[in-house]
């Protein structure tokens, strides 16, 4: 349940914005200068806020694309992330987005034409080379779809530039808004997953897995290039026949032939978003498992990972083509 | 009723800036004056206090830090600020939970946290220096929120902090300076204000549940001599622990004849791993 909307001043009339409050209905709105105004102050509580968080209509100024941190993309050279959202609508556990930002409050910048400029400048600047932007890094890229009509403005936009592919990385089902467009083959769906146990435990208010199995396969039937993120995998005693089983269960629905991607990791955090999440969620077991610091990342003993990693490989081999195979390097 | 009497329950800390705007809580919570000597006048029980702090931001900031200070050994406080307020477009006896607290000498700008809670609309407030009777915005006007704000969120999150208004006058009718009318005006609405003291204490409770103890962290102290990173990850250890139902009873036989800080560290290691086993 949305508790409020801040709205910057500045941006009260844009038409986006006014779009997004008559979605939004009856509910307190209360002007603010700057998003930081809100979201950068330390005395917040993210867990609390996480129950009943704030929208903040705001204007991006600055840093509308980035880098891609290195190993985040699929082998290709160059990576870029944009973020129209900060925060997910959804609570998994393993997210490093618990230890992002001082707060739970779901930012929605509206200047999209700002974000655009920058996507055809950023991808002029590599030729003819693809340029891939992904932006799904600081949100779920389809969840707020229907509020935000996020893909209404941008699958045009990377339509309509030869060389930009573009990822949406999504637990959600809203795929309508994406339906009611023809296919573009440079747009990449990406459906993360974990298996049923993990799901249970670690990922709250996700739909369910078999809905988001449906979802991926209307697009896909629709001819929109889906990806496949197995990503975290996450150890408890019944990992493998866990693991196995969400397999068969994607791929009784799913064409592996059609997928244009599939990529696979264990859970792994940088040591300050695990300190962060640990200290706001203290009862969490997945925090509580062994554990090993390296390099600044905080994940599975060796071992235990490559055990992990090795079998879910295996498995995986079992229904898809290795080329579209692509393991995950990045640490979130 | 029962006095406070330990470190181990959270606490919920009404500042009100006069005597006449706080004896509705006093005598609704049953609220006994301390005579301890105070720099501000206090009404206590179990779990929450009342400081009349004085008029003005300045009183109020120094009376929350003071609260604070005087109670830093509670695993969490939660705070309301409860006073009377002007406000042009309010009726006199209205009652409001401000959503932005506006200083405006230091153009610093304050955000409770709007948690839906049923019952009371929302309202920004912009605290001045003296009375004023100028009722030509869209705020309510206090002089003690933003002291109030600047205190105590240096000590609680946003999420524990609410400030409560009753308006006391508008461009029509004043009744700022009669105490018993003030007293009245809130007193109208208690049951109102009990809801959202209730509430907040609710959260308040959940915050401090995932806090240790500070018996316990004591007994587990008085076992081995522990470096500060051992205290660290004994901390992470036992908040992990005593959520997942473990008494300090358990764990301590669990730890059985450990005398080393190392040994009882790997114990509890041990236990955790076995327990998240199962997610």
């Amino acid at each position: 349940m949305v508790s409020c909307v801040y709205i910057e001043e500045e941006i009260r009339e844009h038409p986006r914005t006014r779009e997004i409050l008559k979605r939004l209905g009856k509910i307190p709105l209360i002007e603010i200068a700057h998003y930081g105004e809100v979201f950068n102050p330390r005395a917040q509580n993210f867990r609390l806020q996480k129950k009943n968080p704030a929208i903040i209509i705001a204007r991006k100024n600055k840093g509308h694309v980035l880098t891609a941190p290195e190993g985040y993309g699929l082998g290709t050279p160059h990576n870029y992330y944009f973020s129209h959202m900060l925060n997910c609508v959804y609570d998994c556990r393993y997210c490093f987005l618990q230890g992002m930002f001082q707060s739970a409050h779901q930012i929605l910048f509206i200047n999209y034409e700002d974000f655009g400029r920058q996507i055809r400048e950023t991808s002029a600047q590599h030729g003819k080379q693809p340029v891939w932007f992904f932006s799904g890094y600081d949100c779920d890229s389809l969840a707020y779809d229907p509020m935000t009509r996020f893909t209404d403005f941008f699958v045009p936009l990377i339509r309509s530039i030869d060389n930009a592919w573009m990822e949406l990385r999504t637990k959600s089902t809203q795929i309508r808004s994406l339906l009611a467009h023809s296919p573009c083959p440079r747009v990449v769906t990406a459906f993360s997953f974990t298996d049923h146990y993990s799901h249970r435990k670690l990922e709250n208010s996700v739909p369910p897995i078999g809905k988001r199995i449906k979802a991926m396969q209307r697009l896909m039937d629709a001819g929109w290039p889906t990806g496949l993120r197995l990503d975290p995998v996450v150890y408890h005693q019944d990992y493998k026949a866990e693991f196995t089983r969400l397999l068969e269960e994607i791929f009784e629905h799913i064409d592996p032939e059609k997928l244009h991607s599939v990529s696979l990791g264990s859970f792994r955090l940088t040591r300050d978003h695990f300190r962060k999440a640990t200290r706001l969620y203290p009862e969490e077991p997945l925090f509580a498992q062994e554990l090993v610091l390296n390099n600044g990342i905080i994940s599975y003993p060796v071992s235990q990972e490559e055990e992990m990693i090795g079998y879910c490989e295996t498995q995986l081999m079992k229904h898809i083509p290795r080329h579209i195979y692509q393991p995950c390097e990045w640490h979130g | 009723m029962a006095r406070y009497t330990g470190f181990d329950t959270a606490m919920l800390i009404w500042v009100c800036a006069l005597h006449c705007e706080a004896k509705p809580v006093i005598d609704y919570y049953r609220l006994s004056k301390s005579h301890d000597d105070n720099a501000f006048d206090l009404y206590q029980s179990d779990r929450m206090i009342c400081v009349i702090s004085g008029s003005g931001k300045l009183a109020s900031a120094a009376a929350t830090a003071w609260a604070a200070a005087k109670y830093h050994e509670h695993p969490s406080i939660a705070w309301i600020n409860l006073g009377t307020a002007g406000a042009a477009n309010h009726a006199v006896g209205s009652i409001l939970l401000v959503n932005k607290v506006i200083d405006p000498d230091t153009e610093r700008v304050y955000y409770p946290a709007v948690i839906p809670r049923p019952g009371l609309a929302t309202a920004s407030c912009m605290s001045l220096n003296r009375p004023g009777y100028d009722y030509d915005q869209a705020h309510l006007f206090d002089m003690e929120a933003c002291g109030f704000f600047n205190s105590a969120l240096r000590f609680s999150s946003a999420e524990l902090t609410l400030c409560i208004k009753v308006i006391s006058d508008n461009r029509c009718q004043q009744s700022g300076r009669n105490r018993q009318r003030v007293s009245d005006l809130i007193q109208q609405h208690i049951e109102r204000i009990d809801q959202q003291a209730v509430s907040l204490l609710e959260i308040n409770d959940e915050v401090a549940s995932r806090e240790i103890p500070a018996a316990t962290w004591q007994r587990v102290m008085a076992m081995a001599r522990f470096s500060q990173t051992q205290k660290n990850r004994l901390r992470i250890l036992l908040r992990y622990l005593l959520c997942r139902s473990y008494s300090i009873d358990n764990l301590a036989d669990k730890i059985g004849t450990q005398t080393s800080a190392g040994k009882i560290i790997d114990s509890l290691e041990q236990l955790s791993y076995l327990d998240s086993r199962k997610l």
